[in-house]
């Protein structure tokens, strides 16, 4: 029986533990046993991003500790995430003979969920139901960073009774970028408004992602506004029944 | 360190509604303009993987380069000189200017029409838009000695009547209204207040033109220089980078060290991405190559180094190269926000290059003062998606904040570069928390009591805006457990599972069909599409001059062997071959036309007849037309000076909207010879 590694992701396991269980379960459905190291902890993407390099390595060690003990594909539901492995990694320990080959060899095992399902087991209906319309907004990192976008598309298309609706200037970034939405909350606020008007004009109520960084961003900023419309992550929708 | 002097410049910019306004259509009409012209190149991918690896080649081997090119322009008759930073650069500049014999008060009566601005000035330089003399602050040096520059890029001119920077790299003027210019105009130029925009351009043309005639010196930068060939290639759309290289005696070409490419064949590739990447169109209006100075003209090249070979060798390398096409600019969510104007360095000056690329060769190129604003980016990749080249700005980013902007080891920037103490501190403790799983769980459940206490009755906090995230969203509340403390390992039994092998359903988007479009026709379209006119005719020398007669003409400006003299005389038009500004129209052969983009070539004798009158005539053999520029580029090989013109001289600097007629040409007319005589 095939066997995955998850990894969370500190922001999923802190605060939407709930998006984790839909990831297992839908993993389980599929016949696929999915091991949880408990050790991990966070990727190292927050230091790394705002330049803080020792405290990146520290955290990226750590974690590549955790998992070369591990067998298996590692699948996290994040695609920001899994772009910090698989190329943030590389960067961080360039030119280190010692530890470039050990971040190589767990870059080469990470997979974002939805790309996991598509492109390595071959799924696009996980057999979910959901009533109404849905929107999709690319996470900067899952879209640009490893070009992963048909994936998550071909996925809701095949959801039984929803309708995938358009979002918008949907490739636009909501304003999120980890430490840039405390550093500079300003440009953080006018990206973010704009990315709710867009969601207005989709007329869905239900926005989509693929990380729990926009997601924890724009349901914010909904909550901050007292809109209705809601934001789910993707393995959500795929775990309703 | 405080960042607290850049946000305030932000949200000044963000509550600028006019600027805003600006701002949201650069950047819909640049991106849109820049998707419609990549459809034409479907292969623009693998042209873009090209391009960065012949980057990376020449700054891997820029001295060879340099030396190859510094030796063909030698040659060629260039006066090349080198200048290791602003300063120097300026000195070099001065000397030759100062050099220049001083023009005298009969020279001043001969212009036509008297500009009381330009009056008393011992030299007066006409420049065109060069960011290069941006980064050395070259105006202010010229002023500081009492010489007169003037800029004559629209947009430029526009921003220096106002004293200001450049706020866009292509658009130097794209933070102002048309109200703005109107006004300006009204209060410097006299001009009765309209907010015409044909109208407004006229004006800046007519007193412009005046420059372009009388100036001493022309100052332009360099947008390729070519290694194998010594050509440098200046493109514009207005005409007046044409003007400034062509018209005054002295041409002076200032250039980025880093702006070379090997060779033609790939200067075609590059000029192909270009336009596209910066305008949205397939190719500037004009595309010099200049090679050797015209009869009567001296050229100085001035190569300037000034900070490039440390970042040659520094971890910021691939940010060389750029070829300043913008892109990366319209693209991104910051500049959108912000303009040129607000990147400012931590003593309050304007970066010279904003927008993502600004944000690492600012501080690569200047150091400290600058290194803030690569914090200001979520690192989206929009930037990175968009180059021409592919560089990889996200990363570039990253490692401007990693503090590796010198190559020097010495180097006293920090990790965490231009990162608020607090937040810097706050990620070190999460670190700790990070390598310390059972301290991580346990800050976890500590966490979600407080943000329970903190918000019993919501699952989300509202924290004031000083925390930064409160300033415009909630926080969510902890979740009551975390995964790690639900997690219970479920075996499986092998039986259970639905996978099967599904394929993926979306296909990749099918090749275009090779078509076999007629070359005269797919040249006709192109060039139409850009405000050119196209008559196929089978007898050329009648219809041309039946033209002339048409539009009640009775002076034209001619390149040699073009026009049968006998036949004009009977025709009782009267001609010239030599440059006679008043003249309204010219009348050139074209040496070749491009099919894919409607483009002509024009060398030589044919500069100034296709420049400076109003209506410019063109005479090609439908022979003579081939695919794209590629299968002609080597044509400018033996050539002192070319230009492939694409259609009549344009500008949108005013709000975007385009206009016609700028500084070359307000008409192209070009008859295709479909004979097959000769």
């Amino acid at each position: 029986m095939p066997t995955i590694q998850l990894f969370i992701t500190c922001l999923t396991d802190s605060f939407f533990p709930q998006t984790g269980q839909s990831v297992v379960n839908i993993f389980h459905r599929l016949g696929i046993d999915v091991e949880f190291a408990h050790e991990q902890t966070c990727c190292g993407q927050p230091q790394f991003n705002a330049g803080l390099r020792k405290d990146a390595r520290a955290v990226a060690e750590h974690t590549i500790k955790v998992f070369e003990n591990t067998k298996g594909d590692i699948v996290t539901p994040s695609g920001s995430c899994a772009h910090h492995f698989r190329h943030g990694y590389l960067e961080l320990f360039e030119g280190d003979d010692l530890w470039l080959p050990r971040a190589k060899a767990l870059a080469n095992r990470v997979y974002e969920f939805t790309e996991y399902l598509v492109d390595k087991l071959n799924v696009t209906d996980v057999g979910a139901k959901w009533d109404g319309l849905l929107t999709y907004h690319p996470s900067c990192h899952t879209l640009r960073g490893m070009n992963i976008d048909k994936q998550p598309r071909a996925l809701l298309q095949n959801v039984k009774g929803a309708t995938l609706v358009e979002l918008p200037n949907a490739n636009e970034c909501c304003g999120f970028g980890g430490i840039m939405s405390v550093e500079h909350p300003e440009l953080s606020a006018e990206w973010l408004k704009r990315k709710i008007s867009n969601l207005e004009s989709s007329n869905s109520p239900t926005l989509v992602v693929t990380d729990v960084g926009c997601l924890m961003h724009i349901a914010g900023g909904l909550n901050r506004q007292k809109k209705k419309q809601r934001v789910i992550h993707i393995a959500e929708i795929l775990n309703q029944r | 360190m405080s960042n607290l002097f850049f946000r305030e410049r932000i949200v000044e910019s963000i509550n600028n509604p006019n600027l805003q306004t600006a701002l949201d259509n650069n950047t819909e009409r640049r991106l849109r303009g820049r998707a419609l012209a990549f459809e034409s190149i479907p292969d623009w991918r693998e042209r873009r993987q090209r391009a960065h690896k012949i980057r990376a080649d020449v700054i891997d081997n820029l001295d060879e380069y340099l030396n190859q090119f510094i030796k063909k322009n030698q040659e060629n008759g260039v006066i090349v000189h080198r200048a290791k930073d602003s300063k120097e650069a300026i000195q070099i500049v001065l000397k030759i200017v100062n050099s220049l014999p001083q023009r005298t008060q009969s020279e001043e009566q001969e212009t036509f029409v008297p500009l009381s601005d330009l009056r008393g000035e011992k030299v007066l330089i006409a420049k065109s838009k060069s960011m290069v003399t941006e980064e050395i602050e070259l105006n202010h040096a010229l002023e500081k000695e009492n010489i007169k520059v003037v800029e004559t890029d629209l947009g430029e001119y526009i921003v220096q009547l106002r004293k200001e920077r450049p706020s866009h790299i292509i658009t130097p003027a794209a933070h102002l209204k048309k109200e703005q210019v109107a006004q300006l105009f009204h209060e410097k130029l006299n001009i009765e207040y309209t907010e015409d925009i044909p109208t407004l351009t006229a004006t800046a043309r007519k007193i412009l033109r005046e420059v372009f005639l009388t100036a001493d010196v022309g100052i332009s930068g360099v947008n390729f220089g070519v290694a194998e060939t010594g050509n440098i290639c200046v493109v514009s759309n207005e005409g007046n980078a044409r003007m400034v290289a062509t018209i005054p005696p002295v041409h002076i070409a200032l250039m980025g060290m880093e702006r070379l490419v090997p060779n033609l064949d790939d200067l075609s590739l590059f000029i192909s991405l270009l336009a596209r990447s910066a305008t949205g169109q397939k190719i500037s209006v004009y595309t010099q190559l200049l090679r050797k100075p015209l009869p009567n003209q001296t050229r100085h090249i001035i190569i300037l180094d000034n900070g490039r070979s440390r970042l040659q060798k520094s971890p910021l390398k691939e940010s060389l190269y750029c070829i300043r096409c913008g892109a990366c600019l319209n693209a991104c969510p910051v500049f959108r926000e912000l303009s040129g104007h607000a990147y400012i360095g931590k003593d309050k000056t304007i970066a010279p290059y904003p927008g993502p690329i600004g944000s690492v060769i600012s501080p690569g190129l200047m150091g400290e003062n600058f290194v803030h604003l690569a914090q200001a980016s979520s690192l989206c990749g929009a930037c990175k998606d968009v180059c021409p080249v592919d560089i990889d700005l996200p990363k570039m980013l990253t490692r401007v904040r990693a503090g590796q902007v010198n190559s020097n080891q010495l180097s006293v920037i920090s990790e965490g570069a231009g990162l608020n103490q607090l937040t810097k501190l706050s990620l070190q403790i999460y670190t700790r928390l990070s390598t310390r799983p059972k301290l991580f769980a346990f800050s976890q459940t500590f966490a979600s009591l407080i943000t329970f206490l903190l918000s019993p009755f919501s699952q989300w906090i509202h924290l004031p805006a000083f925390t930064g995230w409160g300033y415009s969203k909630d926080f969510p509340r902890f979740g009551n457990k975390t995964f790690r403390s639900q997690w219970k390992h479920v075996t499986l039994s092998e039986t259970k599972g639905l996978l099967h092998n599904q394929r993926d359903s979306s296909v990749e988007p099918a090749a275009l069909p090779q078509s076999d479009i007629n070359l005269i026709e797919q040249f006709t379209k192109e060039l139409t599409a850009v405000s050119g006119n196209v008559y196929q005719t089978k007898n050329v020398q009648q219809d041309v001059i039946d033209f002339i007669k048409s539009r009640k003409i009775h002076k034209i400006m001619l390149e040699l062997n073009t026009l049968d003299e006998s036949l004009l005389q009977k025709a009782n038009i009267d001609f010239t071959y030599d440059h006679d500004p008043q003249i309204r129209l010219g009348v050139t052969n074209a040496l070749v036309g491009l099919a894919d983009t409607g483009s002509v070539l024009e060398a030589d004798e044919a500069l100034h007849p296709s420049l400076l009158p109003e209506i410019h005539l063109m005479m090609l053999k439908s022979k003579n037309i081939v695919q794209s520029l590629p299968d002609a580029i080597h044509l400018v090989e033996d050539k002192n000076a070319a230009v492939f013109i694409t259609g009549p001289s344009r500008t949108a600097d005013i709000e975007m909207t385009l206009t016609i007629g700028v500084h070359g040409p307000k008409e192209l007319h070009v008859f295709v010879d479909v004979s097959n005589s000769g």
